[in-house]
Order: C-alpha cells, then structure tokens, then sequence
C-alpha cells in the first residue's frame, strides 16, 4: 500500500495480462471457450467488488448477491422496457449503488456491530430472494417486463452499441467488452485505492478507534465504500443478465453471496489479483466436477475449501507472494548477510 | 460562559461515568488552563482512562459536561471533537497495526496537510520521536516501547493543541523514556498536555500541577512537591500499587 500504482510492477503485469487475454483469446479459442471465459469475466467482476469491500474497507458483507440480483433485475426490467441497453446498463450500477448508500446509511450510521451487520446483509439479501420469488403472477410487471417469479425473465436484449439499438454485439465483442469492463474495474479500484479516500479506508480496516481519533468520519467512509461496491457487483448482475439474456431469483440467492466469499478467501482477502483467480480456478473446478456423477459438487468444493483455508489461511496470492519474498530474503542473505527485517509490501 | 472559562482548554463540570454499577468517572470538575502542563495520578483503576475517553468522546459521559475553550462538546462524536485540536495516546496503543510506522503517522498529517506537506510532516515526527529506523517496519510486530513512540509521533503529527497521553512511558526503555520527557516538556510550550503516568521518576521530570485521581473522584490538587509529601495520596497510592505488585 505504500508504492503508489504507477510504480508497481504488478500493476502492469495484471492490467498486460488483462490485454493479452481481451485481444488474444478471440482468435485463439473456439466460440464455446470464449462464452465459457465470458462468464468467468462477469464473476470476476463481482468478485472484485466483494475483495474491495472487504479487503480495503473491512467490511464483510453476507448478502454481497442482493446487489448482483438487484443490478441483474434493473438491466433485465429496463431494457426490457426502453428497448435499447446502454441507459439500462449504467441504470444497473447507479440504482444498486442508490441502494448500497441508502443500507449502509442505516447500518453505519446505526452503528451497527460486525455481526449485526453480516446478520442484516444476509436478511436483506432472503428478503428480496423471497419477495421477487413470489412475484410469478401476470399482475407483478414492471411496464413492459413481466417479473416472473421463480420462472425468472427470459429474452432479455443483448448489449448494443450505444446509440444504435439494433446494433447487437456478437459473442465475441461481448466478450472484449466485458474483459474490458474488468480491466476498468481493477485499475479503478487500484487507483482508488491507492488514493487518499483508499489509504484512510485501510487505516479503518485497520483501526477504526485510531481512525476516528485522528478525526476521519469512519461512518461516511464506510458508506461511500459499500456503496461502491454494491455499484460493481450490480453491474456485475447487469453483465450476467445480458450474457444469459436471462435471470431467475437465483442471481439473489445466499449461495450467490456464498460464492463471492469463498472466491475473495481462497484468493486472499487485501487483493484483487487473488480473488480473480479464485473465480477462475474455482468454477473451473465445480465445472470438471459437475460432469462427474459419483459426487455431489457442492461437497467437494466444501472439501477443497477447507483444504485451502488450513493450508493457506491468508489465501492464494498472499501466500505465494510470501514465499516468494521468503524465497528472496534466502537467496539474498547468502548473495551477503543482511539483517531481515519485516517491511510493508504492497498488495496487488 | 464566564470570562474564566477563556482560559480553560477543557473544563469538566459534574462528569460522571457509569457502567451499571460501576461509577468509574464521579461528579469530576477539571479546569485546564492554556498552555499547562499537567499530571493525572491515581492506583489503577481509578478512572483515568475512562476520563480521557470522555474527553475525547470515545465514551458519552452519563452526566456532566464537558467543555473545550468554552463550548460544550458533551456528546459529540470523537471525530468532531479531536478535530477542534485534540490529540490522544491511549492507554492500550491504537494504531493501524498492518501498516508501516510511517503511514501511521503520514496518515495523521494528512487530516491537516496536503500530501506533499504530509509527507514531510511525517518524517519530521518520525524523527523527533526518534523512530525513523522504523519508519518501514510493519506497526503490529513492534516492541510496546516502539509503538508508543509511533503513536506518539502519529499524535504530534496532527498538531493537536491539547494533548492527552495516556501512560505513554509504559514499556520503554530508560534512553525512551528520557527522550519522551524532553519531548513532552517540548510540546508544552505550544500545547496544553495532561499526561497519565505511574512513573514517579519520569513524573519528577516533567510535573508542575499534578491531580490525584482516587475512586473515579479527584482526591487532591496540587504542585508535584506538595503530593510527594502527602502521606494520604502515599496511601491510596502506593497502598494500591503495593497490592497490585503482591
Ligand atoms: N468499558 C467498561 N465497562 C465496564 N467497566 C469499565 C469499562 N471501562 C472501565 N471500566 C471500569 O472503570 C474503572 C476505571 O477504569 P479506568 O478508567 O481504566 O482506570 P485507570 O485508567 O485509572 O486505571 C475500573 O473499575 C474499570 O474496571
Ligand atoms: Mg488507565
């Protein structure tokens, strides 16, 4: 955190990563791997707004999907209705956003304890699972946009070019679009984060009696943040519901929420490479199981998570990254004795 | 308000404390002049702490008002209050422990500065605590005597001008200590300091006016020469402390 963006090299090894694939894998792969690559883009996504409420604003949110839902459900209703999908896509960041501020007002503004705030997230996040579950009926339409129920809303458009409604993109631009959408999404949150409103919300992560003792408003902070994030995950929701030109109630499901956790934990929470790679190798894997018959998905990747957990508490990218330094200090202190002391490194 | 209050940085009318049964705070009045130097005593568990915390606002006092330079500040909330010029080391270091000792401190400077200005307030600190061989290590793997000096430096950087130091000399080592001394008796002569302390040596060093806390009540007032003798405040004192070492 103290190396400002521009100077860490691991910066630019993501976002060149992140180029490389965006032009690359077009011409590389078939049109199967890249819908299949598409949809790891959009969890990253989501998975990035989790890893930066949680990892740079220390606030674990339980219910991470109410905003993913809610942004699927906005582009899904809006676009249904206008008829074109720009307005309704950045509609699907703004209003989840709205909505963040508005929650995260109430909790933190309400004090409200750790706990209590995972216990409220979760319960908002049921509450709008259950309500849009019970929505199936003809007489719950949104203009033009029947809500479906656990029938969910199908035929949802496909993202045109700006201005020009019948301007589909194909697969394959979806797909650069998307990746570029990510690549946005991380350099932003870096340099936010990197910032003096990102310092001061790891000072809070941190500490947040110092925090207020230093007269930062730790409150106003931890909303602004939150509604970031739920800004991210609702275009993230966007994003899938235009992939699948459908969603279901699913998309506000604790399993959703689930997810996302496991994802940040197992790439490690305090980055954002960690929890993209979290995704990838993570519903790579729930994809080879799931052509297995002989086990139950959901019970081996329990199994691997926890094997994760025990065997690399601080997560995938972290753990690596300290036996890389560790590696170092070794090859360094034989190249000529140094005394190794414990310095602050930055965190992709 | 009356015209003594212009000189009073804090005052303390009737302050009061509870925690169920516990009055930890008891009907405290405090006056505060600009610019002193002052001493709090009292055994452990006297209250001191929880005085400061309802200075600072990290606690709503149960009854009783607090005043800074006149105005009542009597449930605020801490980050309103610190920044009328408030800086506080607190019994038990508050410091962002997964950060180096220099954006501890970077991070202070920068509530009154722009960056570049942070930057170099920051070192400055560093330095004048005598912490700047520290300035990259990570706060949480520090030795106590270390990290009360960075927090130390964290307040200064802030510019406070009424400073509340809360046991600072705990777990330093002697050169610490005679460093933190110089550095508090620097410090008054452009802010108003109180200053918690059980150390009667470093006390000696610094103290003029010194109040004795008994009970959650201030039990005496008086110059540093004048406790020493007193055979009452030895008792509650060193009765306690010796209770404690037993
Ligand atoms: N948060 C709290 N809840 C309950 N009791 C407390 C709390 N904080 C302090 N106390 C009690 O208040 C009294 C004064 O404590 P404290 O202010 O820490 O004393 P001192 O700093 O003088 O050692 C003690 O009896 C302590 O147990
Ligand atoms: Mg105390």
């Amino acid at each position: 955190m103290e190396k400002p963006v521009a100077k860490d090299p691991g910066f630019y090894i993501m976002v060149l990563i992140g180029l490389l694939i965006m032009f690359g894998a077009p011409i590389w792969f078939d049109l199967f791997a890249i819908m299949q690559v598409t949809q790891y883009v959009v969890l990253s996504v989501y998975a990035l707004s989790l890893a930066y409420i949680w990892g740079f604003g220390g606030i674990l949110s339980f219910g991470q999907s109410c905003f993913f839902g809610l942004g699927a459900y906005t582009f899904a209703v809006s676009s249904i209705n206008i008829g074109e999908t720009t307005f309704p896509f950045i509609l699907s960041f703004v209003l989840p956003a709205a909505f963040g501020a508005a929650l995260g007002y109430f909790m933190f503004y309400g004090r409200l304890s750790d706990v209590y705030l995972g216990v409220v997230t979760m319960v908002v996040t049921l509450i709008f699972w259950k309500i849009i579950n019970h929505t199936a009926g003809p007489e719950y339409s949104i203009g033009d946009a029947r809500l479906g129920g656990f029938n969910g809303i199908p035929s949802i458009p496909i993202l045109n070019m700006p201005g020009d409604p019948d301007a589909w993109l194909d697969p394959a631009q979806m797909f650069k679009f998307f990746m570029f959408l990510l690549i946005v999404v991380y350099i932003g949150l870096r340099v936010l984060i990197a910032s003096d409103f990102g310092r001061v919300s790891v000072g809070i992560r941190e500490n947040e009696t110092r925090s207020s003792l230093l007269g930062y408003d730790v409150r106003r902070h931890k909303v602004i943040i939150f509604a970031i994030g739920s800004g991210i995950a609702g275009m993230a929701g966007a994003m899938w519901a235009t992939y699948q030109t459908f969603i279901d109630p699913n998309a506000f499901s604790l399993e959703m929420s689930a997810k996302a956790l496991i994802w940040v934990m197992a790439g490690g929470v305090g980055t954002l490479a960690g929890p993209i790679l979290g995704v990838i190798l993570l519903q790579w894997l729930s994809l080879k199981l799931g052509t297995l018959q002989f086990l139950n998905n959901f019970v081996i990747l329990g199994a691997i998570l926890m094997v994760l957990v025990l065997a690399l508490p601080r997560g995938l990218v972290p753990s690596v990254k300290h036996w890389a330094l560790t590696g170092w200090e070794m090859f360094r202190r034989r190249e000529r004795a140094a005394p190794p002391a414990k310095e602050v490194t930055s965190d992709v | 308000m009356s015209d003594a209050d212009d000189h009073k940085v804090i005052r303390t009318t009737g302050l009061t404390m509870r925690f169920g049964g516990v009055t930890a705070v008891d009907h405290v009045d405090f006056a505060l002049n600009e610019g002193e130097l002052r001493c709090l005593l009292g055994p452990n568990g006297a209250g001191k702490s929880t005085f400061f915390k309802c200075l600072t606002g990290q606690l709503t006092p149960t009854e009783g008002v607090v005043e800074f330079r006149g105005q009542p500040i009597t449930g605020w909330l801490t980050h309103d209050i610190v920044k009328l010029g408030i800086g506080i080391k607190t019994q038990v270091p508050n410091l962002f422990n997964g950060l180096s000792a220099y954006e501890n401190v970077r991070l202070s400077a920068r509530r009154k500065h722009l960056a570049p200005m942070a930057r170099q307030k920051a070192e400055e600190m560093l330095e004048k605590c005598g912490v700047t061989d520290l300035a990259k290590r990570e706060v949480g793997l520090l030795a106590h005597g270390q990290r009360q000096l960075v927090e130390l430096a964290m307040v200064l950087a802030g510019e406070p001008s009424l400073v509340l130091l809360d046991e600072p000399a705990a777990g330093m080592t002697g050169d610490e200590r005679d460093r933190l001394a110089r550095l508090v008796l620097e410090l008054s002569r452009n802010a108003s300091v109180i200053v918690v302390e059980h150390d009667m040596a470093f006390i000696r060093q610094i103290a003029k006016q010194v109040t004795v806390f008994n009970r959650g009540a201030i039990f005496r007032e008086a110059p540093i020469d004048e406790i020493m003798r007193d055979r009452a405040v030895q008792e509650i004192y060193l009765g306690k402390q010796a209770d404690v070492a037993a």
